[in-house]
This record gives structure tokens, C-alpha cells and sequence, in this order.
């Protein structure tokens, strides 16, 4: 494994030509989220779509149905059947910071991340793995990193680590829907996380 | 002149100097218009009176920056408003960048008392459940991160909601945090001034400061400031007219001097001419100032346009010396029509001393003691001083020329008939218009300037200026609570689409009694932990989570309600402060409207409202208000011509004689109208001030050519005297009638024209037509 930085350099634009999608691109995603608030960890799946019109749609399906659109500055989210919330996400620089990561992700767009994120890209014998770590302090404190590992040409799965040790896992497609609910190390082991650097903390739970 | 003479002119010029110092020290002036208005009949004209430039949105100051890369104007409009928020001119700054306004921490307890979400369905069993399973699907979605901190302790999230609450409605589009306009070419700040808008020099060291401020935060940048709002345009008029009029003046001070010295050949007199002038303004400023506790710019401004008439008393003195005669008794000769004059006029100001209107009393005051004073200056000090002629004037064969000329014309008394109907004619075929009631006309604002005015003014979305509802009470409780049984109306106008939406105190600070019910609804704490209990069951959280929640609830059971005082220093009390004050002893809460598209909704909701909310059109009121003020002194001069005519009538004895002084400058005065009204001028305030000015003039000439005798020497002697005076006033007006500033113009217009007309009717009608 070699990151230097040119190679890592012209490895990321090699990468990013590999994942390069023409809008609209949809893909189902599991997620799991674990926190030290909650006594067992959360699930939900669903489908995630970004849209030739430059909309990034995150549907939950199951267990209950829940849309967040992102449209510009404007986060809307719709639950069920209540009233649809708004946000703006010039007051919520860390949802701008992680939709943005998605987005890119997404559409095969790296370099718009780096603006962001610190960038590394980890290439191993079979996938590959990009650690994002934020550049703002603030945010750094709300969230430590985000890891995503794919092979080849797709992404399947985003971890997002919080300082604190909580921690969310998005499986991309190909994932088998399974009701049982996987332990975090097996999660750990399929995003790659294990094959990384050391762990900032044990997680909590 | 001899050695007493010197003296008594040092003494004088001492005096004078010594009055200036005293009155420095002591005259306050102010902007405050409210000294310039009559007692405000009715609830609208009172609020009207009470809130005139100081209602939050008139002190608004828009700003946009541009002339750079959006980022750059970012930068500048975030260090300029960290800049313009220490500076003590300014109460509000925004520019977007601020975190919505939030509930201080020292007051989050509270927030039990300040939301609404409890209201209809107290915090029950069903409310904790589904709060829960909100928050767990909230803590799986993207927005995890916002609330995750907020959850033990708000697991209803009632921070977020009132911040959503206190909302303004709508915003303009943001870059890099800051507003901008929808083209993203501008950015944009609103700051409010601590000075009212009426109050232009406070507007004025408002805008000193911030762009000082913007050259500090713009650094190398290439960026400009535009500012704009009603305190802008009253600072810019202000600026402007200072300007025209220092202009104007130095020209006919200029004018004066030249004028002066052709006439009398001698440089002494331009200087001893100014003499009695200056005493009789000084010490009508020193009485009024002694008399009144602050006198109003437009009293002084008004005030000397008035007085300005005693600039031609010693152009009598002047004209009238004879050689070998000392000025003693020339002095005495013009002394009665000068006095009839002083007096007269004198007499009929007292009309304006008990109109009940504070600035025409202190107008009227500063007159007649400025002419009185003036008056008796060139009857007994002036002629201690003055040298001996350098000419006689009637030695003057051009004079003499001119006056065998003008004796010969014939006297057209057919003009008594003529010029009255004349006027009628032009008042019948324009009779609308006739009075300007429209206040924004007499402050005329540059179009361009209103244009990006308006244009600001949507891309910012401030509310409406022209409208707005008033509740009144005799505490502030009462008037919070007024202001919340208007909620259920304004909300169904918003859906309604009457307006786009509204803003009161209340919506951020409820009435006591609204906090104590709202605390009387919230559960105990036993019960709270037993709803928990029950809710986190079927939840994936754990009830001894929300310790926090339960510790804060109980807090809130045993709160005192929060009260305005309360709110000192926090970011609430820069929304609340401008929206709900007390007056006089009785509070006011204003309902801000944005976007009204059906203001006679918003009257009839006023109306159908409780007696103590008012529906306020601004624009409306004030017309009334002008309306009622010009009548009101449209009263008084009626009064003041009456009195005028039985001084006169005193003074002269005989009706033929009376009528031969009155008719000029009734007849003038109906030809002014006409002629202002035939090129379709609407009058207004300074047109009647200017007409009042003209009459005195004409007034003066008529007693002058009265009292001429048939000596053709001293005929010549007052014909001389009386075209110094009109040339001279001309000379004066005229310029003024070129300004670019409307009420400057409306000024300088009127009295030229009045000059023209007394002073050729004075000439015709009643000089005594001599045989040839």
C-alpha cells in the first residue's frame, strides 16, 4: 500500500475517472448507526439518487418512509405524513460538509472534495479506500472522519466516525438486505475500517 | 461721525457679539417634528404624531456593497458588521451571518413558557411517544448531527422550533454567509439607527460612521457602499439644501454688497445695514431660547426668511437723508410708516403666538421680537452711527427722471376688479390639487434614489412603511396580550394572502398570563418520568436519557414569567425593543406587515378588533395631519389679517387711506395664488410661509409710498428707498427660485413674484398720483 502523494495524486484522478456517472445515478443503501444515546443500534434502508437536476434524494423505505432532498442551500425533509421540514444548510455546515461528500461520491466528482477534506486514497489488492478527514476544527470536533471503500469502479460503503466513537455505516448497492442486525466489527470489516490506521477510540457500543 | 459715535458702534458690535456667545451656549435645536405639529386629533394622528421616524422600519438603513467577487464583499460585509455592531450609532445589525436568533442559555428553562407546540395538545403520553420516535429517526438521517447534542435534554426539540418561530419571513439569497441579491453581484446588510429618521444630523453621523467603517473593512478592495432608507434621504436633503443655500447666499451676499454701494456710494452703509438685521435676529433667537426649551430647525429656517423684511428698514433711514441733516431726524421722518409696519405685523404674529402649535408659537415669537427689535434699532441706534450722506438721492437726475416717468402712468384701478376675478377664473378651471397634502413631496427624494430604494427594500424584505397595527394598553402585559388575541386574525390574513406575513413582540415574548397557563400545563415530575418511561419502551432509547428533559421541565413549573426586563442585553431585546415601548406613560405594541396586498382587510381587522388596536396608514395619517395643520394655520392668519387691518386702520384713520395700503398686497397675494395655481403648483406649508412674507413686504412699500408727501425731493427720497428694498429682496428670492431643492425653489418663487407685483401695485395704486 503507497500513498505518496503524486502517486496518490494521479491515483485519485484515475479513481475518479473510474467512478465518473452521468446524472441521474440511484442507488439502494443500508445503514446502520450506532450511538452511544441509543440502546440498540439504528437501521434503515432505502434508495439514494442524485438527479440530472442537481437534487441529492436520500428515501428511507423501511422501517418507515422518509425523504431528504437536497436542492441548493435547502435541505427539506419529509416524514411520513407529517409536514415537511426545511433547512439551510449555510446554517448546518456539517450536513453541507457530509450531503457534499455523498454528492460527490455519487457522481464521481472527487476534486470538489478536497475543499472539504483532507483526501487520502489507500489502494489495496482488491478495493480501495478514501479517508476523508475534515480541514474545518469545528466540524473536526462533530466529526472525525469519513471513510469510503469500494473496488473498482463503485463505491459500497461510507463510514461515518464521530470523535465520541458513534459512528454510521451506508452500504451501497449489491448489500442483501438482511433483518438481522450485523455487529459493528463485522460492519468495521466490510468497510475496511480494520485495514486502516488505529482506531481513534473503542467504540461505545 | 464723531468719537460717541465710535463708541456707541463698538459697544453695539460687542453687544452683538456677546449675544451670539450667550446664544451658542444656550440654543438647543432640534429635528424633532413632532414641535412642528398641531395637537394630533384622533388615534391614528397621535400614533402618527407619536411614532413619526421612529417606527423600527423607518430607521432602517438598507446597504448593499459591490464592485467586487462575491466572496471578497462577503469578507467585508462580515467584518463590517462586527465593526458597526460596537459603534454606539447603531441598535441591530444584520447581514445574515448571524445564527437565527436563539434562546440565550441563561434562559433555555424558559422555553416551556415561550413555545406554542403545547398548546394544543399538552405533553402527554402521545406527544412523548411520537417525540421519541421522531428523534430516533431523526438520529438515522443525515440530520443526526444537528439535534443528536439536543436530545436528553429537548427531546421536543423546542430550541430548534422557536428558532424556526423567530424566523424572519423571508431572506434574502446568501453567499459565504452574508446576503446578498438575487444576482449575487451585491451584497447586503440592514442596520438600524439609534437616531430617528427625522433626525438628519444624527442620520448624518450615523452614515460618517459606517463609511468609516466600510473603508476600515474594505481594505485594498474596489468595493463600494450604497446606503439607502428614510434616514439616508432626510440626511442628503438636509446636506443638500446647507449646501444650495451656502451657495445662493454667498452669491447674494455678493449681489448685496455691490447693490448697496451703487446705491449709497459708500461702504459704511453696506456694513451699519447689516446692523439692525443682525440685532433683531439675535434677539429674537435670545428670547426664544430663553422662552422655549429646544427651538426647531424649520422655526429658525422660517424664522429668517421673515425677519429678512428688516433688512429694508435701513434702507429707509439710508434713502431718506438729506445734507445738513442729522440722521437723528431723518430718522424721525420715516419712523411712522416704519413703525405702522413693525406694528402691524407685530400685531398679527400674535395670532401664531396662541395657535397651540409649539413651532408656530416660537415662529412667531422669534418674528415680532426680531422686527421689533430691528425696528427700533434704526430709530435710535442707526442714526447715532451713521455718517453723513455721500449723496442725496434726490439730487439724482435719473431718479428724478424715472419718477416724473412713473408719476405720469395712470392708475389702473379697473385691477381691484380685474385681478380678483382673474384669480377666480383660474381657481374654478383648476380646482384639484390645490393643496399639496403629500408629506414624501415636500421632502422630495431624487427619483434614482427611490428607484434603489425600492429595489433594496424587496431584495431585503423589510416590512411595509406605510403600514402597520398599533395595540395600545396601560402596561406592557396588557399590550402583549393584545397583541396575542390578534394572532388567530393575522394568521387566517396570511392565508388569506392580505398580507405575506406579520411580526410582533408578543411572538417572541408571550404575555404573562399565556406563560402562566402554559406552566400550569406542564406535567410533574413524576408524571414526566412515568410518560418517559412508557414512551422509551418501545423506543430505542433509554428513559433515564431524558434526566436532563425532566430536570428542565421541572424548572420551568416554577419560573416567575419572563418579562421584558428580562430580556435586557440579550439578542431578543433588539427585536422586542423597537416593536413594544411605552410612551408618555402608555405602552404601544406595533404589528410590522410585509407584503400587503389588501390593505382595507388589515383596516377592517383593525377595526373589528378590541378599541385599543389601531390600524395605522401611515401615509394616510399624515396627509390628515397636514390637512388639519394647514387649516389650522390658514386659521391664524385669517385672525392675523383681521388684526392687521384694525392696526393699520388705527394707524391711518381713514378708510381711503387704509385701503390704499391694504390693496397691494391683497391684490399681490391673490395674483401669487393664481399664477402658482395656472402652472399647476399644489401649495404647501412654505408657499403659505412665503405669501405671509410677501404681504409684509407689500405691506411696507404701501406704507411707504403712503406716506410720501408731495415734496417731489422726498418723493424721489422714497422711491429711491423702496427700489434699494425691492432690488435687493429680488436680488435675493430670485437666486433662491433656481434652486434644485423644491422647498428652497417654492420659496424663492413666491416672494420674488410677491416682490415684483407689491412693489408695481404699491407704485400704481397707491401712490398718490401728482399733477403734473
Amino acid at each position: 500500500m503507497l500513498t505518496s502523494t503524486a502517486a496518490s495524486s494521479r491515483a485519485l484522478d484515475e479513481l475518479e475517472r473510474a467512478l465518473r456517472r452521468t446524472p441521474p445515478v440511484t442507488t439502494g443503501f443500508v445503514e446502520y448507526r450506532f450511538s452511544h444515546l441509543l440502546k440498540k443500534p439504528l437501521h434503515v434502508s432505502g434508495s439514494l439518487e442524485y438527479r440530472a437536476d442537481g437534487v441529492l434524494a436520500r428515501q428511507v423505505e423501511v422501517p418507515y418512509r422518509e425523504l431528504t432532498e437536497v436542492s441548493g442551500d435547502q435541505v427539506r425533509i419529509e416524514r411520513a405524513d407529517r409536514p415537511a421540514r426545511t433547512l439551510s444548510l449555510q446554517r448546518a455546515p456539517q450536513l453541507r460538509v457530509m450531503l457534499g461528500s455523498f454528492r460527490a461520491l455519487l457522481e464521481g466528482r472527487l476534486a470538489p472534495l478536497s475543499q472539504d477534506f483532507e483526501v487520502t486514497l489507500t489502494e489495496g489488492d482488491s478495493h480501495w479506500t478514501l479517508t476523508l478527514v475534515p480541514r474545518d476544527a469545528r466540524l473536526l470536533k462533530a466529526l472525525a472522519r469519513i471513510q469510503v471503500s469500494g473496488s473498482a469502479d463503485r463505491p459500497d460503503c461510507i463510514a461515518a466516525l464521530e470523535p465520541d466513537g458513534d459512528a454510521a455505516f451506508t452500504l451501497l448497492e449489491s448489500v442483501p438486505a438482511t433483518t438481522a442486525q450485523p455487529a459493528r466489527a463485522t460492519l468495521e470489516h466490510r468497510c475496511h475500517l480494520d485495514a486502516i490506521a488505529p482506531r481513534a477510540q473503542t467504540p461505545a457500543s | 461721525m464723531n468719537r460717541r459715535g465710535w463708541l456707541l458702534l463698538a459697544a453695539w458690535c460687542v453687544l452683538l457679539a456677546v449675544g451670539v456667545a450667550w446664544i451658542q451656549s444656550r440654543l438647543h435645536v432640534s429635528a424633532d417634528l413632532r414641535l412642528f405639529m398641531p395637537k394630533p386629533r384622533g388615534e391614528q394622528q397621535r400614533l402618527l404624531v407619536q411614532n413619526i421616524g421612529e417606527s423600527p422600519a423607518s430607521r432602517l438603513l438598507l446597504v448593499a456593497l459591490d464592485g467586487d467577487q462575491p466572496p471578497v464583499l462577503a469578507g467585508i460585509s462580515k467584518s463590517l458588521t462586527l465593526a458597526l455592531a460596537s459603534r454606539p450609532e447603531f441598535g441591530l445589525v444584520a447581514n445574515g451571518a448571524q445564527a437565527p436568533v436563539a434562546i440565550p442559555e441563561t434562559l433555555l428553562p424558559y422555553r416551556y413558557l415561550l413555545t406554542d407546540s403545547f398548546d394544543l395538545h399538552s405533553l402527554d403520553a402521545r406527544t412523548v411517544e411520537s417525540a421519541l420516535a421522531d428523534r430516533a429517526a431523526d438520529m438515522a438521517s443525515p440530520a443526526s448531527t444537528l439535534i443528536e447534542a439536543w436530545v436528553p435534554r429537548d427531546p421536543t426539540l423546542e430550541v430548534l422550533h422557536l428558532a424556526d418561530r423567530w424566523q424572519p419571513r423571508a431572506e434574502p439569497r446568501r453567499i459565504d454567509d452574508a446576503w446578498f441579491t438575487a444576482d449575487g453581484r451585491r451584497a447586503l446588510l440592514l442596520v438600524e439607527t439609534r437616531a430617528a429618521a427625522f433626525d438628519p444630523d444624527g442620520q448624518t453621523t450615523a452614515l460618517h460612521a459606517l463609511r468609516a467603517e466600510f473603508e476600515r473593512a474594505r481594505g485594498a478592495s474596489a468595493a463600494r457602499l450604497t446606503a439607502s432608507g428614510s434616514g439616508y434621504f432626510s440626511s442628503v436633503i438636509k446636506q443638500r439644501t446647507q449646501a444650495e443655500a451656502g451657495w445662493f447666499g454667498g452669491i447674494a451676499t455678493a449681489g448685496m454688497i455691490l447693490l448697496l454701494w451703487f446705491a449709497y456710494r459708500h461702504a459704511g452703509f453696506t456694513l451699519l445695514g447689516a446692523l439692525p438685521l443682525a440685532s433683531g435676529a439675535l434677539a429674537g433667537l435670545a428670547v426664544v431660547s430663553w422662552l422655549f426649551e429646544s427651538v426647531h430647525g424649520i422655526t429658525l429656517a422660517f424664522g429668517f426668511t421673515l425677519i429678512g423684511v428688516a433688512q429694508d428698514y435701513p434702507m429707509h433711514l439710508f434713502s431718506h437723508l438729506r445734507h445738513g441733516e442729522s440722521a437723528l431726524v431723518t430718522a424721525r421722518r420715516v419712523w411712522p410708516p416704519l413703525a405702522t409696519g413693525v406694528a402691524s405685523t407685530c400685531v398679527a404674529y400674535l395670532a401664531f403666538l396662541i395657535s397651540g402649535v409649539t413651532g408656530l408659537a416660537q415662529l412667531a415669537c422669534l418674528t415680532a421680537c426680531g422686527l421689533i427689535v430691528a425696528g427700533l434699532t434704526t430709530r435710535y441706534l442707526l442714526p447715532r452711527v451713521t455718517p453723513p450722506a455721500a449723496h442725496d438721492p434726490a439730487d439724482s437726475k435719473l431718479l428724478a427722471r424715472i419718477n416724473d416717468r412713473l408719476s405720469r402712468l395712470p392708475r389702473p384701478f379697473a385691477l381691484l376688479l380685474v385681478i380678483p376675478l382673474a384669480a377666480a377664473l383660474v381657481f374654478w378651471l383648476r380646482p384639484e390639487g390645490f393643496w399639496q397634502n403629500d408629506l414624501s413631496k415636500l421632502t422630495p427624494v431624487p427619483p434614482a434614489l427611490l428607484r434603489q430604494d425600492l429595489a433594496l427594500r424587496h431584495e431585503l424584505a423589510t416590512p411595509d412603511l406605510r403600514y402597520l397595527l398599533v395595540a395600545s394598553g396601560a402596561d406592557a402585559q396588557e399590550v402583549l396580550a393584545r397583541l396575542e388575541s390578534l394572532d388567530d386574525s393575522l394568521a387566517q390574513a396570511v392565508n388569506r394572502g392580505a398580507i405575506g406575513a406579520y411580526d410582533h413582540a408578543a411572538r417572541y415574548l408571550p404575555s404573562d398570563a399565556r406563560q402562566r397557563a402554559r406552566q400550569a400545563k406542564l406535567p410533574d415530575t413524576a408524571e414526566l418520568e412515568r410518560l418517559l418511561h412508557v414512551a422509551a419502551e418501545s423506543s430505542p432509547f433509554d428513559a433515564q436519557l431524558f434526566a436532563p428533559f425532566v430536570a428542565d421541565i421541572a424548572r420551568a413549573r416554577e419560573l416567575r414569567p419572563l418579562s421584558p426586563a428580562d430580556l435586557a442585553a440579550t439578542p431578543l431585546s433588539l427585536r422586542i425593543d423597537s416593536a413594544l415601548f411605552d410612551r408618555g406613560g402608555r405602552w404601544y405594541g406595533l404589528v410590522s406587515l410585509f407584503d400587503v396586498h389588501d390593505p382595507g382587510a388589515m383596516a377592517a381587522l383593525g377595526n373589528a378588533a378590541s378599541p385599543f388596536v389601531t390600524f395605522l396608514d401611515l401615509k394616510d395619517a399624515s396627509e390628515q395631519l397636514v390637512a388639519a395643520h394647514r387649516s389650522h394655520i390658514l386659521l391664524c392668519l385669517d385672525v392675523s389679517a383681521l388684526l392687521l387691518v384694525v392696526v393699520i386702520g388705527f394707524a391711518l384713520r381713514r378708510v381711503s387711506r387704509v385701503l390704499r395700503v391694504l390693496a397691494p398686497m391683497v391684490l399681490t397675494t391673490l395674483v401669487i395664488l393664481a399664477v402658482l395655481r395656472a402652472s399647476g403648483v399644489s401649495l404647501n406649508l412654505f408657499h403659505l410661509i412665503s405669501l405671509v412674507l410677501a404681504a409684509g413686504l407689500g405691506l411696507d412699500y404701501a406704507l411707504f409710498f403712503e406716506h410720501a408727501s408731495d415734496d417731489p425731493a422726498e418723493q424721489r427720497r422714497t422711491l429711491h428707498a423702496l427700489l434699494v428694498c425691492a432690488l435687493s429682496t429680488l436680488l435675493v428670492f430670485a437666486l433662491l427660485a433656481f434652486s434644485t431643492v423644491p422647498v428652497l425653489a417654492a420659496i424663492g418663487i413666491t416672494v420674488s413674484l410677491g416682490v415684483v407685483s407689491n412693489f408695481v401695485l404699491a407704485l400704481l395704486l397707491t401712490r398718490e398720483r401728482v399733477a403734473a
